[in-house]
């Protein structure tokens, strides 16, 4: 599957990269403009992500903008809820109204730091992408 | 969702929600547990705290929880559709404590720390086996099925973080020597190393690369920084270079300090910066004020090494503080010797100089008396709490104990609001259980059809009542059971050893209950899983001398019994007269005290052995001379010349010959000194207003002498 991360820290990157190759390819971004337009570039080419990860403090724009941006592009674009790519937000941000935030937003899941990997695996299960 | 707590975190706001749930689901529970079925009010109430709890905790990917709260919701389902007739009530209660028991028990894990594994297996086969039999009955009453309940799988899911409970917080602050070159590029690799183990980083001044000024500030104040890491104190040394630095401080700190250090650093102003109102156009949805918006965590001014993420312990405006009760303790200590101090003032002897102009002094004094009572009264409603949580837990034991014992068992509470101290609540929640399960056990009859035959409600019926009179809190345990049979509990005793042979009529009715309270007397053949032991009582008696408290004892054969715990109502100041034998003030607890009469020599009884007895309007009572019993000179020997005092003590009564009542007041007391060798009569000490030593007398005590005496 082809994954996108997006993350401006050095250390979460190199971690979350060696993670994520497992599953797929993964392209590493390091901010919010940056991962907008990949994704962007990803579906014109007709090869779209399957999996975005997105950190959410990042420069230019934030992890809530790229995942509005994302999903106001799939919208406009006409895809269907089913064939969107699956966001999982990565933050150390763990407060209720963040979280239900990102809910409302169109995330399908989102990861407290640090990592839980087992648990981030079992998601992926259930997002139905492993 | 109440707003003040929307900044806990989304696991803590889980576990809140969850445990409040829960409780209210308990209170409907037991509230209806005695009714013949759920209305359509409480369906409704516990279908949505399952459902709740069950789409909370998918999100959060506890599995268990789910499963169980989902088959429970199923179960409610079919009742809020179909209303079928003649649900077994009493089984669907069970089933419920049994889901609402087990994710206490995992939330419980979960706040220690722990994963929530408990195994759900054999609850949800139970839970799917009522089920079935609900929808067979539901068949036959010939309603019509309703469609399946349909379940949406959650399609979001909260990964919680790694538990960070184990994390430690330290402050650790460089200074560098004062000619050190390039300190910021020093501090820099220390930021670097610390890096590798840091869960967050936070540094002052945190422009060190950027800004090469920054050296001479850190040459000046030094380098300051906030860690938090799983690593210990000795790894983090280790990582630090500490060549060049002239002192390294090191302070743990706890995740309080922690969060209200951040404040110190700028955390919030740095990286928190909120979007300039333009940035937030891309947000169109309109959204609360406090809400974060997309746009909010773009990151501004980010330095190399920059620590990241956000304050999670802000400090929280509340208007309930908890304080530690070993400071209340403390308070209360104070203020006793501020009661003592008062009256040392007060009543000093320089005071008693014949001709004194003390009009002022008397003025002052009063107000001084007025505002130490008033601060007395405060810190005891203070450490007062009600009795609900006690009660609450009694309304549990009484419904799976007699539920265990197949019997139908009513429970009334009365005055569950009563206020007592806080430590007394923890002396008497296990007596009370005891007390409680007794009833349950002992108190009502096996069969219902041995309370109808005798014209009683095949129900039977438990009062639990409290209330608050004189300075003491009585608490009762009431049955209309079968009661205790006097003639019984003689024959046990006699053959348990535990009274010499004396006939039956010699003793009084209380004598023969307070029987039940010896060691290892049961009149119960059976032992059961309850009760039936005969340890208990005795446990149950111990417990409650120990806060000065007992136990009442009364019942009538076929109709009953009641057990009343009797409490003072606070340990540390009681009302007391201080009196006077020889040289020596003695203190007497004032609710103990029945009468002061002046007696003549031919009211005393000479037994040949030395005992003495006096005979006061018919009645006799053993007679103490507390002089002669602490040998104390010089002291009235004449009983004419002295008061008598008949002190009253659990229904046993004794005189004692002292010399002179001297005041009434207010007494703190203070246990004797170790180093004093236990004298017995005398249950602890306190300091008079002239700055003398007073002995408290133990009226328990001195009937215990006495009677051995004899």
């Amino acid at each position: 599957m082809k994954i996108l991360l997006a993350e401006d820290d050095f250390a979460s990157r190199k971690f979350m990269d060696k993670q994520l190759s497992r599953y797929g390819e993964c392209d590493v971004m390091v901010d919010g403009e940056e991962a907008v337009d990949a994704f962007m570039m990803a579906l014109e080419d007709g090869e779209p992500y399957d999996l975005a990860c997105l950190d959410v403090m990042m420069p230019v724009m934030d992890g809530y903008q790229v995942l509005k941006a994302i999903r106001d592009i799939e919208a406009q674009k006409g895809i269907p809820k089913s064939k969107r790519v699956k966001v999982i937000m990565t933050t150390a941000l763990n407060d209720e109204r963040n979280v239900k935030m990102a809910f409302e937003l169109g995330c399908e899941a989102y990861a407290g730091k640090p990592i839980d990997v087992e648990k981030f695996e079992k998601v992926l299960n259930k997002l139905g992408l492993i | 969702m109440a707003e003040e707590f929307n900044t806990e975190s989304m696991l803590d706001m889980f576990l809140y929600e969850s445990g409040q749930l829960l409780e209210k689901l308990e209170g409907i529970i037991l509230e209806k547990q005695d009714a013949d079925c759920f209305d359509d009010a409480d369906i409704n109430e516990i279908f949505r705290v399952m459902h709740t709890i069950k789409g909370s905790s998918g999100v959060l990917m506890y599995d268990n929880i789910t499963k169980v709260t989902h088959k429970l919701e199923d179960v409610f389902y079919y009742l809020r559709e179909s209303h079928p007739d003649d649900v077994p009530h009493m089984e669907l209660v069970e089933h419920v404590l049994a889901v609402s028991d087990f994710v206490t028990g995992e939330l419980d894990k979960l706040k220690n720390g722990e994963q929530p594994d408990g195994d759900e297996k054999q609850l949800v086969e139970d839970l799917d086996e009522f089920l079935g039999r609900l929808k067979g009955e539901i068949t036959k009453q010939g309603i019509q099925m309703p469609q399946a309940n349909k379940h949406v799988e959650p399609t979001q899911f909260y990964i919680t973080p790694v538990a960070g409970d184990d994390s430690h917080f330290y402050r650790i602050s460089i200074h560098y020597r004062s000619d050190t070159q390039m300190s910021n590029l020093r501090a820099y690799s220390a930021t670097y190393a610390l890096k590798e183990v840091a869960e967050d980083l936070l540094y002052t001044p945190d422009d060190i690369l950027s800004n090469e000024a920054s050296a001479d500030v850190i040459v000046a104040e030094g380098f300051h920084m906030l860690l938090q890491t799983k690593s210990s104190k000795e790894e983090v040394i280790a990582l630090i270079d500490s060549s060049e630095a002239e002192e390294i401080n090191f302070d743990e700190l706890t995740k309080e300090e922690y969060g209200n250090a951040l404040g110190e650093f700028g955390r919030e102003q740095v990286i928190l910066e909120p979007a300039p109102a333009e940035k937030a156009k891309a947000d169109a949805k309109p959204e609360k004020k406090e809400a974060p918006k997309p746009g909010d965590y773009v990151v501004k001014t980010k330095e190399a090494g920059k620590g990241k993420t956000l304050a999670k312990n802000q400090p929280k405006q509340q208007s309930i503080i908890s304080v530690n009760v070993e400071k209340m303790d403390a308070l209360m200590d104070l203020i006793g010797e501020l009661v003592i101090a008062e009256a040392v003032v007060l009543q000093n002897p320089d005071l008693k100089v014949p001709g004194l102009e003390l009009s002022n002094f008397q003025k002052a004094s009063g107000q001084l008396s007025k505002i130490t009572t008033e601060l007395q009264e405060v810190i005891m409603s203070m450490r007062m709490m009600p009795l609900t949580n006690v009660f609450q837990k009694m309304r549990r034991i009484v419904f799976d104990v007699s539920r265990k014992l197949g019997k139908d068992i009513e429970l009334e509470v009365v005055g569950e609001n009563t206020e007592v101290d806080k430590n007394i609540i923890e002396h008497i929640t296990d007596p009370l259980m005891h007390l409680v399960r007794n009833s349950v056990d002992h108190g009502i009859e096996e069969n219902s059809e041995d309370r109808t035959s005798i014209g009683k409600p095949a129900k039977g019926k438990i009062t639990l009542e409290a209330k608050n009179e004189g300075g003491k809190v009585y608490i009762s345990v009431k049955d209309d059971g079968k009661g205790l049979n006097k003639e019984k509990l003689y024959q046990k005793a006699l053959e348990k050893g535990v009274i010499e042979n004396k006939p039956m009529s010699e003793f009084t009715d209380k004598e023969i209950f307070r029987f039940i309270t010896l060691p290892g007397f049961s009149t119960k053949e059976e032992v059961t899983e309850y009760s039936g032991r005969g340890v208990g009582m005795d446990v149950v008696v111990k417990n409650i001398q120990s806060i000065s408290g007992r136990l009442d004892i009364n019942s009538v054969e076929f109709e009953g019994s009641e057990m009343t715990l009797v409490i003072p109502l606070t340990l540390a100041i009681i009302n007391g007269i201080v009196v006077q034998v020889g040289n020596s003030p003695f203190v007497i607890e004032t609710a103990s005290i029945k009468e002061f009469v002046r007696v003549g020599e031919d009211s005393l009884i000479h037994e040949p052995s030395g005992e003495e007895y006096i005979v006061l309007r018919g009645e006799c009572y053993p007679f103490i001379r507390l002089n002669e019993k602490y040998d104390l000179p010089d002291s009235v020997h004449k009983i004419e010349e002295g008061i008598v005092v008949v002190l009253e003590h659990e229904g046993s009564q004794v005189c004692v010959l002292i010399d002179k009542l001297l005041q009434e007041q207010e007494i703190v007391v203070k246990p004797i000194p170790p180093y004093v060798k236990k004298v017995k009569g005398l249950s602890g000490c306190t300091q008079l207003g002239d700055g003398s030593i007073a002995l408290i007398l133990d009226i328990a005590g001195l009937l215990m002498h006495d009677g051995e005496r004899r």
